[in-house]
């Protein structure tokens, strides 16, 4: 019997242990997770309050909703300094807190194979983008097809625009590499023509046997061409008294992804479309021509449980017609442009990660270090380093709790090619070699 | 004399059973304690759990992805598939995602990011607690979720992969 108490005093604390002892650090967990915030908000950004936030979420989250109503959003605040030229501000004198970026989404299935979602998003970064909210998307997705992990459905609507890996939400701080995208790919001076545009899409989710998955998204969309960054970039200037159309454009990606998510492989196009329409009321010295966008990406990315590798490269073919009237710079003119990057990053642990880049940019892949644009326009007095740009990045984020994050970022570059023009409105201004440093907080719902 | 020896005899043969008992009882025990361990490991054992209004008894690897990646939404019977997971942080959650899901949490995390912030998709509802996890998923139609075997009841089902 005396044997029988030792095994039987063994076995109990083998047996209960386990089990009783998980919640209780699970809640211990919870407990650190949520109370970290709002410690750290004091230090970083007063806007934000976690602490009260996530427990009005929770209340309001405990709560059945019908429909499946969910709402999501984050607020993200930087801080830019350059040793020259503006990124997002006056960013070279001392730094700048120009870039806030906020959005509030909700989304409901009010039947199974039915969603609605829409996203408000404000984003203040420099002359381009002043904070006003703008309807990011708002679409129905309707499921028409649905046999095992096979599915095939519509969206109608605004709708992101899927090119690369990471333009749908370039604008989420926790979903984006770094503070700044690799700006060849994923240019922040064109963003709101690429963001989203009014669309009509089908996609689809196909299981290869064993292997995996191939998703592709593929639609007609109108873009937004409507905003001073997008027609500073067309037609060189702002200020013209017409406007851009809006045209039919085409956009399609299709993504491989193996079923332990290690490998993607990823391609893209844009077929963009737009047309300038010149003022009557004054005397417009540009014609009605018409500009086609027509860049194509390929993704590639491999993970690991502590790395991952990541490449993007982007051939861009920009075409004017002969109908701008403006022979100089732009009647049929075309380039064709190349950027790509490589990028790793490595996670210490699960809330400290690292990362590198190079990311390269070409404005036109025949004339590498801009000298043939600097002598053909040296009449215009044409910079050459304004054609390109090559960044190296190094880079650390900080996941504090798994909703509140810090960045910090340093970028060498070595040409201004991808430079706001709102920004900087004079090329003569802007320094071909120039440093970058940026901080970063964001909180996520 | 013969009294005696018959005495000796019962002594001896009773100290051999009780002994043998004895063996017999620690033997048992043994075994016991042994069940009870391996009991112990296959508890702590991960399993997919659904709604018992469920009528799916198996589903293969790949459907189980899907589902947790958000992108199938419905179960053979039409009725909506709503997913519960556990904190990113968490053992559990951990475990299923490298073991059941084959894939790390945080590309877990990015899949799910991905679909919330452009639309296409929702966040699985994240629960604190096995017991919140037990709770949501015998009251809320269509529900899967994971549990540890040890938490399981009979008020979810397990679901078996194929």
């Amino acid at each position: 019997m005396m044997l029988a108490g030792s095994v039987s005093a063994q076995a109990q604390p083998e047996t209960g242990s386990p089990q009783e002892f998980r919640p209780l650090q699970s809640l211990s967990n919870w407990f650190k997770t949520s109370e970290l915030p709002a410690e750290a908000t004091g230090v970083e950004d007063n806007k934000k309050k976690p602490g009260w936030v996530s427990s009005a979420i929770n209340r309001f989250r405990n709560n059945e909703l019908p429909g499946d109503l969910q709402i999501h959003g984050f607020v993200t605040q930087a801080y830019i300094a350059t040793s020259d030229n503006d990124v997002f501000g006056n960013s070279d004198k001392g730094g700048s807190f120009g870039l806030t970026e906020a959005a509030l989404n909700a989304s409901a299935r009010p039947l199974p194979k039915l969603q609605i979602s829409a996203q408000v998003l404000s984003r203040r970064a420099g002359e381009g983008n002043t904070g006003m909210p703008r309807l990011d998307y708002a679409f129905l997705d309707y499921q028409v097809y649905s046999h095992e992990a096979d599915q095939f459905g519509i969206r109608v609507g605004r709708l992101k625009n899927p090119f690369g890996f990471y333009n749908d939400t370039r604008d989420v701080a926790f979903t984006r590499p770094g503070i700044l995208l690799p700006q060849s790919i994923y240019f922040d001076r064109t963003r709101n023509l690429g963001l989203s545009g009014d669309s009509v899409q089908l996609y689809g989710e196909k299981a290869i046997s064993n292997w995996g998955t191939i998703s592709t998204q593929f639609g007609v969309f109108w873009p937004i061409v409507s905003d001073k960054d997008t027609e500073s970039s067309v037609v060189l200037d702002h200020r013209r008294p017409g406007s851009l159309n809006r045209e039919a454009s085409y956009i399609g990606r299709g993504i491989f992804e193996t079923n332990d998510k290690r490998l993607r492989l990823g391609i893209s196009g844009v077929w963009l479309n737009t047309s300038y329409d010149p003022s009557f009321h004054s005397l417009d010295p540009l014609g009605p021509g018409s500009f086609q966008f027509t860049p194509i990406y390929f993704s590639a990315q491999y993970n690991t449980e502590k790395w991952s590798l990541t490449s993007e490269y982007a051939i861009r073919n920009i075409s004017y017609n002969d109908k701008f009237g403006n022979k100089f710079l732009l009647n049929g003119k075309s380039s064709v442009g190349e950027s790509y990057y490589f990028q790793g990053e490595y996670r210490f642990t699960p809330r400290w990660e690292g990362f590198v880049r190079y990311d390269a940019y070409f404005a036109d892949r025949n004339d590498r270090d801009g000298s043939q644009f600097a002598h053909d326009f040296a009449a215009i007095g044409a910079i050459a380093h304004t054609r390109f740009a090559k960044d190296i990045t190094v880079g650390l984020r900080w996941n504090v709790t798994p909703e509140f994050m810090l960045r910090a970022e340093y970028h060498h570059v070595n040409g201004t090619g991808w430079l706001s023009r709102l920004d900087n409105p004079t090329a003569v201004g802007t320094t071909q070699h120039w440093d970058l440093f940026g901080i970063l907080a964001s909180y996520r719902f | 004399m013969l009294k005696l020896l018959q005495f000796i005899l019962h002594i001896r043969l009773f100290s051999y059973f009780t002994f043998k008992r004895r063996a017999l009882v620690g033997c048992f025990l043994l075994t016991l304690f042994l069940c009870i361990n391996s009991n112990a490991w296959s508890n702590e054992q991960p399993e997919i759990v659904v709604n018992s209004g469920v009528t799916e008894n198996n589903v293969s690897g790949n459907v189980l992805r899907s589902i947790f990646s958000m992108r199938l939404k419905t179960w053979t019977d039409g009725t909506k598939i709503r997913v519960f997971v556990l904190a990113d942080d968490d053992q559990l959650h951990q475990v299923v995602a490298k073991e059941k899901l084959n894939v790390f949490p945080y590309q877990l995390r990015s899949t799910w990011d991905r679909l919330v912030f452009s639309g296409t998709g929702q966040a699985p509802i994240k629960v604190n607690s096995n017991e919140e996890m037990l709770a949501k998923i015998a009251s809320t139609p269509g529900a899967i979720g994971y549990l540890w075997r040890a938490n399981i009841n009979e008020s979810v089902n397990v679901l078996q992969i194929k």
